[in-house]
């Protein structure tokens, strides 16, 4: 039989039951649309984090000393790199470079009259275009220039914990490269909202030869920020990078905790995804066992004429077909609009929220994202776990025996 | 020459631990072009002969033979396409598909055949003629009468020009009028086509049609219709 001739049984036997069918059909495309926005918000919200972290604290690849300890926040001089500027114009030599910078790093108390709070101290080139996001973030006062001795920038978050202003003067408490600690009178140049409030509540930036000077580096770095005009080139040029006397880490080295915690996440999701999959099978299966049992006699008469099982097994794994298709494109629609939605408009949750996400810079809004192979694979695994999910029905409408059939 | 024998032929059914014999060693043989009436009572067995004969089912002792192959031995593919090529069927019920037309219901078996479009367009026509549908061609099952749909059925049972139809109380769903008509159709085409057609009904009015009627009883032959 013509399998052209299969489809139209298969699309009319659809329509007996339209009601069914219709709820069949709604199960599959909310089913659909649900594994769509889920993994389009999970992606976009993991997406955006990454990015923020590469943005604002990581970039694409550092180089460092190799006995640099990061959660220590070192200044010992073995710890940190001795030739910055020559690592950085190696660096900035290479066509996948956009911007390379040495950057300082130590831990402080910002303290005023009545309040202190901790923080991390970034000694940057200000010039860099390494730092276009925190100029671009700038909410009040002047951004920093590489000779201004005094000024730094901190995020209005923390200047609004500390009640303080453009043009105050703060103490700034640090422990030395010597081990001792250190005061210097600074003044709040300018602050900053980046939308990521971990950032905002506990950076404090001022240029890195100030920065030198303050804590005692003599003209050392932390490390060697670099960022790429294409994230996909890392390895290239980090293999490139490799050097004995330094350690070059990937964004993936550096952000390692969080992309664990995607993992994890992800596999949740997976979970997720599975018992929705799970569901739209179980309906597609009852739907379609419904349908067999009905036409069970009906089955008998196509046997007396003539139809083989494998026939009557095509014609029920083409109704699923149907069904399924005709719910995924209608989820798929769905899905892309929840989608478009949540990456348009996304979800406020707040800075408390945002603030509390621990290794995830995440912002104060979620936003989806459109993953399309992801999408892709999401539609064809459930159109396959539809298909799955008929091979009972249409086995058992196969291997009925024709005189019982008919006489049912 | 012979369309059908059946060699000792019998089928038992079980029904939990309960054995009911349907058949008891039934020979029995059908010429090419009969018009045969299988007549008894409720469960005599008529619709069972029917189905080994139809090759709907298979009986658990003695052979049954079409045009002399031995079709207990096939199966359950080989048996389809035996039906589809060789046996029509008329069921009590009408049994019509009910998402196909008149035309479309009558066309069924010949996609099943694979005749080429044009020839199975020439055959239903002519066929939806002779019962004298060919107004209700468009027409899906819920739009037809009981005696309608029973016509297409017929016009159905002969598509693909079997040697054999099997008719099972063809007439019981139908009014006397429908019923009558029926069994002219059925009595013309047997006439016009050859084909050998076999009913079960208890109904004599529907007897009177018929050219040999094979009497059952509590699953026997009790008298096969020959002349002694």
């Amino acid at each position: 039989m013509p399998l052209s001739k299969l489809w139209i049984f298969a699309f009319r036997d659809l329509g007996r039951n339209r009601r069914r069918s219709l709820f069949t059909l709604i199960a599959i495309a909310l089913g659909i649309g649900l594994l769509i926005i889920m993994n389009g918000f999970i992606a976009g919200v993991m997406e955006d984090s990454l990015q923020n972290s590469i943005r604002l604290k990581t970039g694409h690849l550092q180089i460092r000393a190799p006995s640099y300890a990061e959660e220590q926040l070192s200044l010992q001089w073995s710890d940190l790199l001795s030739d910055p500027d020559v690592l950085a114009a190696q660096a900035r030599a290479l066509p996948e470079v956009k911007a390379a910078a040495p950057v300082l790093w130590a831990s402080g108390l910002l303290a005023t009259i009545n309040d202190s709070a901790g923080l991390q101290v970034y000694g940057i080139e200000p010039e860099s275009s390494i730092y276009d996001p925190i100029r671009a973030a700038l909410v009040d006062g002047a951004y920093l220039t590489a000779d201004d001795r005094s000024g730094i920038l901190i995020g209005k978050r923390l200047a609004d914990s500390l009640n303080i202003g453009v043009g105050q003067k703060v103490s700034l408490v640090i422990v030395s490269a010597e081990q001792q600690t250190d005061e210097g009178i600074f003044t709040i140049r300018g602050l900053f909202t980046t939308g990521i409030p971990s950032y905002d509540q506990s950076a404090a930036l001022m240029p890195i030869s100030k920065a030198q000077a303050f804590t005692n580096t003599a003209g050392r770095a932390s490390a060697m920020v670099i960022l790429l005009n294409n994230q996909d080139d890392t390895d290239r040029v980090a293999a490139g990078l490799q050097s004995q006397g330094h350690t070059v880490l990937t964004w993936s080295d550096l952000n390692q905790l969080f992309i664990q915690a995607i993992q994890t996440g992800m596999s949740f999701y997976l979970l997720l995804d599975g018992i929705v999959m799970l569901i739209v099978a179980v309906i597609i299966a009852n739907t379609l066992l419904m349908s067999v049992f009905e036409r069970i006699r009906e089955m008998g008469i196509h046997s007396a004429l003539g139809l083989r099982g494998q026939h009557l097994m095509q014609l029920f794994l083409l109704e699923a077909a149907c069904l399924g298709f005709a719910g995924i494109v209608v989820g798929l629609v769905l899905g892309l609009a929840g989608v478009g939605y949540l990456a348009t408009v996304g979800i406020a949750i707040g800075d408390m929220a945002s603030a509390a996400g621990g290794s995830m810079t995440l912002g104060t809004t979620m936003r989806a994202r459109f993953v399309p192979g992801t999408f892709a694979l999401l539609s064809l695994m459930t159109f396959l776990i539809i298909l799955a999910a008929s091979l009972y029905p249409a086995w058992f409408a196969a291997h009925l025996e024709p005189a019982e059939a008919l006489r049912s | 020459m012979e369309a059908i024998q059946l060699e000792h032929a019998s089928k038992v059914y079980h029904i939990g631990k309960a054995e009911t014999h349907a058949l008891n060693d039934i020979t029995l043989s059908i010429a090419e072009g009969e018009f045969t009436a299988l007549v008894g009572p409720s469960g005599s067995g008529k619709t069972t002969l029917l189905q080994l004969i139809g090759c709907l089912d298979k009986p658990d002792q003695g052979v049954v033979k079409i045009k002399g192959q031995d079709v207990t031995r096939f199966n359950a593919n080989q048996r389809a396409d035996l039906r589809r090529e060789s046996i029509g069927f008329v069921f009590q019920f009408f049994a019509l598909i009910p998402v196909l037309t008149a035309y479309e219901n009558v066309e069924l078996p010949l996609l099943l055949s694979n005749i080429k479009a044009s020839e199975r367009r020439e055959r239903v026509l002519d066929l939806l003629n002779a019962v004298g549908l060919t107004d209700r061609a468009n027409h899906r099952p819920d739009q037809m009468s009981g005696g309608q749909q029973q016509r297409v059925a017929i016009a159905r049972a002969l598509a693909t020009r079997p040697i054999l139809v099997l008719a099972d109380e063809p007439t019981a769903n139908l009014d006397t009028a429908n019923g009558q008509q029926a069994m002219e159709i059925m009595q013309r085409l047997n006439q016009e086509t050859g084909t050998a057609f076999v009913f079960a009904t208890h109904d004599p009015r529907v007897v009177a049609y018929a050219r040999r009627v094979v009497q059952l009883r509590d699953g026997s032959v009790v008298d096969n219709g020959m002349p002694h």
